[in-house]
């Protein structure tokens, strides 16, 4: 009993008459807007700036431009080094507390134990890259959650930096930690100009080395990776180490600036590091977001902590305003993602 | 007759976009039936199941099941006028019992307010024991093997008692034993007056299984068949809307002699005492039910899983990889099961997942540089070479067809130029159309001299590309046929288990 009439009717010609050609440029720019996130960062930082500067011309003055220089160095490197663990998936909850314990484990190294500075700088350094080594052996050998081990360091850390200490700040250290943030070249604060360096650095990695590929390609699909002979796990153990290293470098900076080895600064800063990377367009599912992005994401941040004070905002919100920008970012990404799965 | 219907749709359309995919002006769905959908992949299947389940809205028209409207893409209504679906994809809780996922959105009959775990797992069985599998209830579901998940699906659509039920190709995850379970549900249901709505890609077994055989090409219906006007030649043609032309009876003789794979007494988790050899040219298939080891014994050779023990050797060196990348640069590439878990970096580009395997020796040359110009040329070459599809290689992988992303992985092991080619269900999820150029790579790849040792569940596949033929069971193999000594129930029977003469 197939009472069914199913025939088939002529094929309509569809897709042949061409689309408005204003329509097909809409999509095309729409669709590299969406292929480029950090296209949408670049022009908030454009546009907050000219307003910032419309309202006080003393936000662009070299004075304020070097101290946002400076600031930037801190948190674009960490931000920038915090991207390499989320690239692979993962995430880093560490860097603030290295940063602290860095810094005071320097000054202690220098002032209590009298190593000389440039060997301070190498064994601190080394000490950092380390605890990034232990973090990515617990994610890649235990199968720990890197949330889980990289708060572990986030609380020890800090409580070693305190217990160096006793909590009281280590003054004399060697003046080659101070001159080094302060005595700008050009006009340029060398922790901008290491922050810049460290940039061309990372991006000369990922986009032009077959390591950087593979570091994208564990991270967007780790048994893909695999069966593809990367050894992932090295990968994802680089990653860690180089976000922890770089936490040792702010530490450092941090050192130089305050002058102090001082237990209780950087607090939460691995959030805004985040942040920075998120707004950049690094995916939180890891495989995907680039070095430029980052940078602006941290440019962003800094441009809108300073903005606020330049405009005599009360401190108490500046927490709330880094958290609505975060809002939005993560908004426009998973709306982006929407829109480029839908038309697959 | 009008009491039978158990589906109607009428007038009813769904465009994504302008893309017009689904056009169904009138179709009826008897109960007491079941009714085969074959079609390639975009052909409107999966969005007609979807309509008729409530997790797609149609454009316009109407959806009947058994008289009542069915409210537009609203799953728990279809649910509530009996539809169950069992699709490819197992929304099963992994860290839950297989009782507890049968059982998950109803209580067993009899139970109160509380969980009553024997009552649970006693009715979990009582279904399981329906099917005739055997899978113990308490096991975690994320302990259990593809195949037992599929068959849990199904376990769990059935408890529901629907009146209209849906398989999205049941069996492509099964092996022919598992299958046959699958068909003998399929009919039991449908003798005891359900519609049952079999989507499949084997053409053989919707036959065997259907009453009646409906034919979807490009949303539309464009034939609807007994099973006796359903030849396999007839349905292909109504598929792709022209005539396949007939495969090559015979692949190209391997006439190279020298032995590429030696492999003895190896041995891994599950797997082995395992003996093979493979020789430069020649296609070696491995047939065998799903957990025969099939998968395990590519892993392993891949060095994907350790191995405990054995010898293998490969162009007469020894040859024991402890990871992939080892393996590649002994010249071994693997085509893996999975494509999208396995295979592929669905956003990245198609020129990523193009160079994947080769980077390290794509940047050789350059001290671990990537050069864009090195980068680009390998693929626009490869794409041109392999004939994949898309608008441009910077586009992502993952908006390509099937067919087309595995021309790409195939593409992706022929740049590491393999002596070694291991291939895991090559043609898995792709469209009639597209498989053939699929078996032309297999062909080509023994024509440039590689050893391919191809597993797959398709017993025709097999019979048509290699020049002898393993069976697996339990980890062993029980057989081995050459080409013109091979029938499917000589493979079968090796399958099961039962040793054989070879």
């Amino acid at each position: 009993m197939r009472g069914t009439g199913v025939e088939s009717p002529p094929q309509p010609a569809s897709a042949a008459e061409p689309a408005p050609a204003r329509e097909v440029r809409f999509w095309r720019l729409a669709e590299w807007l969406a292929g480029t996130p950090e296209a949408g960062v670049v022009a908030a930082v454009v546009v907050i700036v000219a307003v910032l500067t419309a309202v006080n011309p003393s936000f662009v003055s070299v004075d304020n431009l070097q101290t946002m220089g400076r600031d930037l160095g801190q948190f674009g490197i960490l931000a920038v080094g915090e991207s390499f663990p989320m690239l692979t998936g993962g995430i880093d909850l560490s860097p603030g507390s290295i940063t602290a314990f860095s810094g005071v484990f320097a000054a202690w190294l220098n002032v209590n134990a009298h190593v000389p500075a440039p060997l301070v700088i190498v064994i601190v350094l080394l000490v950092a890259a380390s605890i990034g080594l232990v973090h990515g052996l617990f994610v890649t050998r235990l199968d720990v959650p890197p949330f889980v081990i990289t708060l572990v360091t986030l609380v020890t850390g800090q409580g070693a930096a305190l217990a160096i200490t006793h909590g009281l700040p280590i003054d004399n250290i060697d003046p080659l930690f101070n001159g080094f943030v302060i005595t700008n070249v050009l006009g340029f604060p060398p922790p901008t100009l290491l922050f810049a360096l460290i940039c061309v650095a990372v991006w000369f990695f990922l986009e032009r080395t077959y390591l950087g590929r593979q570091l994208y390609a564990v991270g967007g699909n780790r048994e893909a990776a695999r069966l593809a002979g990367i050894r992932s796990n090295r990968r994802i153990v680089l990653a860690y180490v180089v976000s922890a290293t770089s936490a040792g470098v702010v530490g450092m900076l941090v050192l130089g600036r305050l002058n102090v080895g001082e237990p209780g600064v950087a607090v939460g800063w691995e959030l805004t590091a985040i942040a920075a990377a998120v707004i950049g367009g690094v995916s939180l599912f890891g495989g995907s977001g680039r070095v430029v992005g980052v940078a602006f994401g941290a440019i962003l941040l800094e441009v809108i902590n300073n903005g606020l004070i330049i405009l005599h905002v009360s401190p108490y919100y500046q927490q709330i305003v880094l958290g609505a920008v975060l809002a939005i970012a993560i908004t426009l990404d998973r709306l982006r993602a929407r829109r480029l799965a839908r038309r697959r | 007759m009008s009491a039978g219907v158990a589906v109607r749709l009428a007038g009813v359309e769904k465009s994504y976009g302008p893309v017009r995919v689904l056009n169904v002006p009138d179709l009826e769905l008897l109960e007491g039936q079941v009714v085969g959908l074959v079609g390639e992949n975009g052909a409107g299947k999966s969005t007609l199941m979807g309509i008729l389940a409530g997790t797609v809205a149609a454009d316009a028209g109407e959806v009947e099941i058994r008289g009542v409207r069915l409210s537009d893409g609203q799953p728990d209504h279809a649910q509530q006028l009996g539809v169950a679906m069992v699709s490819q994809e197992f929304p099963l809780v992994d860290k839950l019992s297989v009782a507890e996922n049968l059982f998950l959105n109803r209580r067993p009959a009899g139970a109160g307010p509380l969980f009553d775990r024997r009552l649970v797992e006693r009715g979990a069985e009582a279904l399981l024991r329906d099917l005739g599998v055997r899978i113990p209830v308490h096991r975690l579901v994320e302990t259990l093997q593809v195949p037992q998940r599929q068959m849990i699906e199904l376990a769990k659509a059935l408890g529901r008692d629907p009146r209209v039920l849906v398989l999205d190709e049941p069996t492509s995850a099964l092996g022919p034993v598992e299958s046959d379970v699958v068909i003998r549900v399929a009919r039991d249901k449908a003798a005891r007056g359900s519609c049952v709505l079999f989507v499949g890609h084997r053409l053989d077994e919707v036959r065997r299984v259907a009453d009646r055989v409906l034919v979807l090409r490009n949303g539309e219906l464009v034939a609807d068949l007994t099973p006796a006007e359903a030849t396999e030649v007839r349905l292909i043609r109504e598929m792709v809307g022209r005539e396949l032309e007939q495969q090559a009876a015979e692949p190209p003789p391997a006439r190279d002699p020298r032995t590429v794979l030696e492999v003895h007494g190896l041995t891994a988790e599950g797997l082995g005492p395992i003996d093979l050899r493979a020789g430069a040219g020649e296609i070696v298939g491995v047939a065998g039910l799903m957990g025969s080891g099939r998968s395990r014994l590519l892993r392993v050779l891949m060095g994907a899983q350790a191995r405990l023990a054995g010898e293998v050797r490969l162009r007469d060196r020894p040859y024991a990889p402890r990871d992939t990348a080892e393996a590649i640069a002994a010249g071994v590439g693997m085509v893996p099961e999975d494509r999208k878990l396995q295979s592929l970096l669905v956003d990245a580009p198609v020129r990523w997942n193009l160079s994947l395997a080769v980077l390290p020796r794509l940047a050789r040359r350059t001290l671990g540089l990537l050069t864009p110009r090195d980068d680009r040329a390998l693929a626009g070459r490869l794409v041109r070479d392999f004939g994949v599809r898309c608008r441009t290689p910077e586009q992502a992988i993952g908006t390509l067809s099937g067919g087309n992303q595995q021309r790409a992985v195939f593409a992706r092991w022929f740049a590491t130029e393999p002596g070694l080619l291991l291939l895991d269900e090559p043609t898995r999820g792709i469209d009639v159309g597209a498989k053939a150029e699929i078996y032309r790579l297999v062909e080509e790849a023994a024509a440039r001299g590689m050893a391919v040792v191809v597993v797959s569940s398709e017993l025709e596949e097999l019979m048509l590309l290699c020049h002898r033929i393993v069976v697996m069971a339990r980890g062993r193999i029980t057989g081995e046929l050459a080409r013109g000594d091979w029938s499917k129930e000589r493979i079968m029977t090796a399958a099961a288990g039962t040793s054989m003469a070879s």
